[in-house]
């Protein structure tokens, strides 16, 4: 696949890679959930893994974990071999969704855990673990049982657990989707705050994109056990590689169009009875034919509809949202029938209205059609 | 609230089956006060004679020996029992988890006689096992299996090995997979990731499973009765013995009630059990 060649971009190879994944892939009875991975972590990165229900997430994550075993390739912790390493001694942290944490033990026993398995001395144990209750603010809660604290106390507790052996690499498996909205924004500043403390290497799987473009370095997207665009969340955002990336990550108008002519620098298409020049940020455009045009709703504006260039509207549906207005528009060009705008509230319309779309000169992406299937 | 009105319908052969048990449980107290006529079938007056009677050392014995029976076979079923749950729970290949299913539940669907007859035919001095053994040069005397403890307690590990999987496997079951992982991810290898998770949060069916495999044995009849042969003399074969040898209703009557009180007694003592090690379980 082309598109997993970014993966392995040679501008990695000058930093100092944490995980290395290679061509991993794993099928469960026949079906499969992962197509061979190429995947490197830089050192303490925190990169994501987005993607929608089912999409393969979690089963890359048990790979690097070691509880599921490749079918084929190889993975590399810290430039070792671990393919064959069972996972007691892979020395990573995980918190699952569900915290798991021992409910037989106090909190103080559930992080120290991890170090008596090492057989860390008394002492010391008992030193890192106040250390680690202190860093995710629980040295009160230390005598308590895990049923005696809240979600976000118990996410807490797994955090620590996972950090308290220094762990090679953190993996996070949709954390904090069990939690409210106001005690998971805080959870994620806590997160990245005490990731970027300890420089560690995470790997954070999560199906919310708002949740993945405010918390990553980089961002992989996946989709039916692929990796299809990784990057920076603005590269994610603004120069989706592909037709899923721009719909799955952000909002997306898309219009069916006709690709008529392309050039190193601008494509000339047909949107409906429109004809436009575009200049596109892809390095590669698709071949002339049936096309889709996709443009964020803050690229595009409204005008007059018989002005040049214009494409034809109606406003369907005016949603106040506060500070601005969305304009849900309806057209006969766009993929599924409706545009998406965000106005001023106060250049709210009445639904009824004509308008036209203004499309920018730079910017929007071309993909093929076909492609809409993934 | 709105009204339900199958509910009576559907509560009413509970109230039949109540009944049913009350009146028999009556008939039992009543006859276990009412003094014994040799020779004849209808008993005579109240009297507490019975109770009093069952302070001999037969019958003191028959208790000793029932408790012992209970306890060995559960210690056993347990042993066996916990290693089978287990891989059944924790086997990937759905074949093998319905293979060991089916074999733990065959005891179930033998029936009482014919299973026990199969363990006569292999527990025989030239039985299966000893002739085996023999062949094999391990023993060069066949060992005395028939109408003692050690051949009761086999059968009834078999005859009490179905429920035991099932309630283990059920307790098993749910203890979340992610507890081993999360073990396993914090550096605990497969003996100490059992030990320190599975095992302690696999008590409280262990005690359970225990404690219903003991009421289960304690009310074991055919395989105590033609395996120990008149030897192995438990709670249950005495009643039969003396309620059907002897005619002695009453004295049968009293037996079967002491013997009630007795269980009821053992599985409260198993239940504030269970409550002890949870404490501690949450310590
Ligand atoms: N143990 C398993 N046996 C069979 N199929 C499995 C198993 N685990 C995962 N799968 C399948 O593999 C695919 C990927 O599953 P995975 O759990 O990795 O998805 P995910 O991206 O984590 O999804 P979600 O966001 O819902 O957690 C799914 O189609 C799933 O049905
Ligand atoms: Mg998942």
């Amino acid at each position: 696949m082309l598109t997993e060649i970014s993966a392995i971009a040679p501008q990695d190879t000058g930093e100092d890679t944490a995980v290395q994944i290679d061509g991993v892939s794993k099928s469960f009875s026949g079906t499969v959930a992962l197509e061979p991975i190429r995947l490197k972590v830089r050192r303490g990165e925190f990169l994501t893994l987005l993607g929608p229900s089912g999409c393969g997430k979690t089963t890359l994550l048990n790979l690097i974990a070691g509880f599921l075993e490749a079918d084929e390739g190889e993975l590399f912790i810290d430039h070792d071999l671990v393919t064959q390493v069972p996972p007691h001694q892979r020395k990573i942290g995980i918190v699952f969704q569900n915290y798991a944490l021992f409910p037989h033990m106090s909190v103080a026993q559930n992080v120290a855990y991890g170090l008596r398995t090492r057989r860390v001395p008394k002492a010391e144990t008992a030193e890192r673990v106040r250390e680690a209750l202190a860093l995710v603010k629980l040295e009160d809660f230390a005598d308590r049982r895990p049923r005696q604290l809240s979600g976000g106390q118990q996410q807490r507790v797994a955090l620590a657990r996972a950090l308290v052996i220094r762990p090679r690499v953190l993996l996070l498996d949709e954390p904090f989707s069990a939690l409210d909205r106001n005690l998971r924004s805080a959870m994620q500043v806590e997160l990245r705050e005490i990731q970027s403390r300890l420089g560690l290497t995470t790997v954070f799987v999560t199906h919310d994109q708002s949740e993945a473009l405010s918390m990553s370095d980089r961002i992989a997207v996946m989709s039916r056990g692929r990796i299809r665009q990784i990057g920076t969340p603005s590269q994610i955002y603004d120069r989706p590689e592909n037709h899923f990336v721009s719909t799955f990550v952000g909002d997306a108008n898309l219009f069916a169009a006709t690709l008529l002519e392309k050039t190193d620098a601008t494509a000339s298409l047909d949107i409906g009875t429109t004809r436009l020049s575009l200049a596109t940020f892809q390095e590669e455009l698709p071949e002339p034919g049936p096309v889709t045009l996709f443009v964020r709703p803050e690229q595009c504006s409204l005008t007059d509809p018989d002005q040049p260039g214009a494409i034809a509207a109606t406003v369907a549906l005016s949603v106040y949202q506060g500070s601005y207005a969305e304009l849900h528009l309806d057209c006969s060009v766009a993929e599924n029938g409706r545009v998406m705008l965000r106005v001023p509230a106060s250049e709210a319309m009445e639904p009824g209205t004509d308008v036209g779309i203004a499309l920018p000169e730079r910017g929007p992406a071309i993909y093929t059609t076909t492609e809409r299937e993934t | 609230m709105s009204k339900r009105p199958f509910l009576g319908w559907f509560a009413s052969p509970s109230i039949l089956i109540a009944f049913g048990i009350a009146a028999s449980f009556l008939a039992i107290v009543q006859f276990s006060l009412r003094a014994h006529i040799p020779g004849a079938l209808d008993p005579g007056g109240f009297t507490l004679d019975n109770f009093t009677t069952l302070w001999k050392t037969v019958y003191g014995k028959a208790f000793v020996t029932t408790v012992l029976l209970c306890w060995w076979t559960a210690l056993f079923t347990l042993l066996i029992g916990y290693p089978l749950a287990y891989a059944m729970v924790r086997a990937k290949s759905a074949r093998l988890r319905s293979a060991i299913l089916l074999i733990s539940l065959t005891p179930l669907f033998l029936g009482e006689i014919v299973r026990t007859y199969s363990w006569m035919i292999v527990l025989g001095n030239r039985g299966f096992l000893n002739a085996t053994l023999m062949q094999l040069g391990v023993i060069d005397r066949p060992l005395d299996l028939m109408f003692t403890m050690t051949g009761v307690v086999i059968a009834l590990v078999h005859f009490t090995l179905p429920i035991v999987v099932v309630m283990l496997a059920a307790a098993l079951s749910h203890i979340d997979r992610n507890l081993e992982r999360a073990a396993t991810s914090l550096g605990a290898g497969r003996i100490r990731c059992f030990l320190t998770v599975t095992l302690p949060l696999s008590i409280p069916g262990i005690v359970t499973a225990t404690s219903t495999a003991f009421a289960w044995t304690f009310s074991a009849f055919a395989t105590p009765q033609m395996i120990g042969g008149g030897k192995v003399q438990t709670i249950s074969t005495l009643v039969y013995q003396v309620g059907f040898a002897s005619f002695n209703f009453p004295l049968a009557a009293s037996l079967s009630l002491v013997g009630l009180l007795f269980t009821i007694a053992v599985l409260a003592l198993f239940n504030t059990g269970i409550h002890r090690l949870e404490r501690i379980g949450a310590h």
